[in-house]
């Protein structure tokens, strides 16, 4: 892939270089190493989040439980960890992920509920859950080693963004090259088709909720060490900005189409945005219009752009409008 | 009213559709309009009904030059339009009645309680003219493909037009269902309304028409009344070449059974005993709803099968989904591309390598995209599936290189049996003629074909041999000279009608 269909395929690039440009004017800190790992450091738990919740996207369904799962998965990880030590409380806390992933893949499958559905009851399900097993009280975290999966560095690198991008490495991977990635962008597009032609569609669809739990559980690990303590609400609200970063990044909620490379930038736009308005001293409470807008204005680029481009090329020649298949309805309207 | 266009040209972009488009219609007279996709027959339908501008040419009504610059113009006129894709016009969740004047309940019916009432009685009265019988409380969701094309037709009847253009309105319908339709057409003819019926279907065009207008890249290249024309002349302005060969059909039936069939039963098919064997083509005759569809879908494992056994070169396979069917090497080539074969935003190679992707991944899963890319590529070729570049979506392609592109998909996975139903449903005649090489193709390689089609030629002319079936059983089985028209429809509806 050249460079510049890599630009035209991956419109969310141009949106973080324009961000990225105008705070580079905005703030002298903006563009230092220090800071520009901050970004990273601060993105990676919601970008985490965010690969899950691309193979769900592309599959056509949507997990809302990621956040509500992270959450769990924290309060569960950190309790093992004070009473059984590093490496049980890591188990249990991917054995949670795995379960959640489980359930809601066959809620989905078998049981055949709309995913909206399904995964908003097991979040709320996993949120009350989450509560009742800390009476809603944070879990101090005081295992070094535990500490250094979200406080260390390596090579100057801080371990989170390390993750985040083999994660996204290996993940991407298997969706671009693997024939599970395969099956995942036929099974999004067009299940049926994907059943005729061989594919277990249900059991592509519940791995694909299986890694979205399991990554939450990832991404449980990386902000329990940061903040040295698991917070049963931690994960509150963070599905809705890695479902953001998934759609920002290209990713068409009518399955079949979307890649990992875009859903890193998504992340890394959210991020910058973040990260800017901090540096700018933008209220807190305006931050979250600022992100709103900016969602929608990316969102409306993927969607626009081609009408737009047309009406620059109409003005400069002549149409290019092919008859369009809507016409039929136009016409008895 | 009479209609005329004169020199009608349209172009999109750089695609000349229309270069110089003239032919009338008069009153009370069914034209015919035929050619291949692409020809230019849906455009110059648009023109007619306001969708489109032409960009240049008149188009004149009872001799005057008339504008139209949009629908609602075409609709004062009295033109109206059904689509082939009329289902879209139609709106599932609201009754038969109020989609027949969802346009104009509250001008003809007022807003009053007694309202509905009315349009109701009016529904039923329209729907009765056309000799259709209906509960029009029944929302649209609830009736079949013939029951919602009568429903569109009543609704355009009650605008009275004029001009009534019918686009491939028997593709979904069966040959009951397409006769009641011609006598509705023939109906409408004999009260003075003018019919333009756009077909891919020559016999029904020679039935029904009696003038035909065919169009070729954009000119009119045939504009005859039907009694002086034969078949071979339509086809061949269509094409523009000779057609000898229409139906190119190889004989390479050989004696060793690799399909058979003893008592099978499912949903609504019983006692099926059938042989296929090598390099032959079994065709299976019969109206829609006679089991024959639901026959292959059983076989492929997408239905249910409730009874019989089925062998594959002697050995007994057991089939309860398609992934099973695949690993027995029998394949199905769904009547609905969109809905069941095709992933159209995926690119043409994907969709080509789909059901033989295990064939390019060791233990780890990963796909070697050389390989892929290479053996794909040669299907592609070999079946003549013409695609830009193998990397795009293979929804943008033309539904003849769509069509390929499923059979290339099937073609690859190697299969002992193909089961097709309705192969060229839907494409033009050039890539009809490909498909059927397409067909030759694989039996030369020994594959046994099973053969279901509503397009009785394509039937008789590709099978070696046609079974038909009547309500769910094997009513008679034809061989050699028995293997016509005739006798198909005869076995087919007898006792049914």
């Amino acid at each position: 892939m050249n460079l510049k269909t890599l630009a035209n395929r991956l419109r969310a690039l141009w949106m973080l270089l324009l961000v990225g440009i105008i705070l580079s004017f905005a703030s002298p800190v903006f563009l230092t190493s220090t800071n520009l790992l901050n970004v990273g450091l601060a993105a990676s738990v919601a970008a985490l989040l965010a690969v899950g919740q691309t193979y769900v996207i592309i599959l056509a369904e949507i997990d809302l439980s990621v956040g509500a799962a992270l959450g769990f998965s924290a309060v569960v990880t950190a309790q093992v960890l004070r009473s059984d030590g590093l490496l049980p409380a890591l188990a249990a806390g991917v054995a949670v992920g795995v379960a959640v992933g489980l359930i809601n893949g066959l809620l989905v499958t078998k049981a055949r509920m709309p995913s909206f559905i399904a995964t908003l009851a097991t979040m709320s399900v996993l949120g009350g859950l989450s509560l009742q097993l800390t009476s809603g009280n944070p879990v101090a975290v005081t295992d070094y080693t535990f500490q250094g999966i979200g406080q260390n560095r390596l090579a100057g690198i801080p371990v989170p963004v390390l993750i985040m991008l083999v994660v996204f490495a290996v993940f991407g991977f298997v969706l671009a090259r693997t024939r599970y990635g395969r099956f995942v962008y036929a099974t999004g597009d067009n299940a049926e088709a994907a059943r005729l032609s061989g594919i277990r569609t249900q059991r592509v669809k519940v791995l694909a909720f299986v890694i979205s739990g399991v990554l939450a559980a990832l991404a449980g690990f990386i902000l329990t060490a940061r903040l040295s303590t698991a917070e049963p609400t931690a994960g509150t609200g963070l599905e809705l900005e890695a479902i953001a970063a998934v759609i920002i990044g290209g990713t068409s909620l009518a399955g079949g189409r979307g890649t990992l490379v875009g859903t890193l930038v998504g992340a890394l736009v959210l991020g910058v945005i973040d990260n800017g308005m901090n540096l700018l001293d933008v209220s807190p409470f305006l931050q979250d219009v600022v992100k709103g807008l900016v969602i929608l204005l990316a969102v409306f680029l993927d969607r626009n752009l081609d009408a737009l481009r047309g009406l620059v090329t109409r003005r400069s020649g002549p149409g290019d409008a092919a008859p369009s298949s809507t016409t039929p309805e136009l016409a008895r309207q | 009213m009479r209609i005329e266009l004169a020199d009608v040209h349209k172009s999109f972009g750089d695609n000349h559709v229309l270069r110089g488009v003239g032919f009338q219609i008069a009153p009370g007279e069914v034209l015919a309009m035929a050619g291949e996709n692409g020809a230019g027959k849906s455009t110059i339908t648009r023109i007619i009904s306001g969708a489109h501008q032409p960009d240049a040419g008149r188009i004149l009504v009872d001799g005057t030059p008339v504008v139209l610059k949009d629908p609602q113009a075409a609709m004062a006129l009295g033109i109206e339009v059904i689509y082939q894709e009329f289902q879209q016009n139609l709106f599932p969740h609201l009754s038969v009645a109020e989609n027949m004047y969802v346009l104009d309940r509250e001008r003809r019916f007022g807003r009053m309680l007694v309202a509905k009432r009315r349009m109701i009685e009016a529904a039923e009265a329209a729907l009765q003219k056309l000799d259709v019988h209906l509960d029009v409380r029944r929302p649209v969701s609830s009736l079949n493909v013939a029951e919602r094309q009568m429903v569109e037709i009543a609704k355009a009847m009650t605008h009275e037009p004029s001009l009534l253009i019918l686009d491939e309105p028997t593709a979904a319908l069966d040959e009951r269902e397409s006769e009641r339709l011609f006598t509705q057409v023939r109906r409408l003819r004999d009260a003075g309304v003018s019919v333009i019926y756009i077909s891919h279907r020559m016999d029904e065009v020679f039935d029904l028409a009696d003038r035909i207008v065919v169009l070729r890249d954009g000119r009119v290249t045939l504009d005859e009344a039907v009694e002086n024309l034969e078949t071979r002349q339509v086809v061949t302005a269509m094409v523009g070449e000779g057609v000898d060969d229409f139906y190119p059909k190889d004989r390479n039936a050989t004696d060793q059974v690799v399909l058979e069939t003893k008592g099978v039963a499912g949903s609504d098919f019983h006692d099926i005993d059938v042989q296929v064997r090598a390099g032959e083509v079994l065709g299976i005759g019969g109206v829609v709803g006679c089991g024959r569809s639901t026959l292959l879908r059983a076989l492929f494992g997408l239905d249910p099968m409730t009874g019989g056994s089925v062998t594959i070169d002697g050995s007994p396979v057991r089939v309860r989904n398609p992934r099973e069917a695949i690993e027995s090497r029998i394949a199905y080539l769904s009547p609905d591309r969109q809905a069941e074969g095709l992933c159209t935003a995926l690119s043409v190679e994907a969709n080509v390598s789909l059901a033989s992707l295990h064939r390019f991944t060791g233990v780890s899963g990963v796909v070697r995209r050389a390989g892929e890319r290479t053996e794909t590529g040669a299907v592609m070729t070999d079946l003549r599936v013409r695609a830009a570049s193998p990397a795009m979506a293979v929804g943008s392609l033309s539904g003849g290189n769509q069509q390929k592109a499923l059979f290339a998909k099937w073609v690859m996975a190697g299969p002992r049996v193909l089961l097709m139903d309705e192969p060229t449903r839907g494409v033009d005649v050039g890539a009809k003629t490909e498909i059927y090489r397409i067909i030759n193709k694989l039996t030369a390689d020994g594959v046994a074909v099973v053969l279901v089609s509503s397009d009785l030629p394509e039937l008789v002319a590709m099978s070696d041999r046609v079974v038909v079936m009547r309500e769910g059983r094997i009513v008679t089985e034809l061989t050699g000279d028995r293997v016509n028209e005739q006798s198909i429809l005869e076995h087919a509806l007898v006792g049914a009608a």
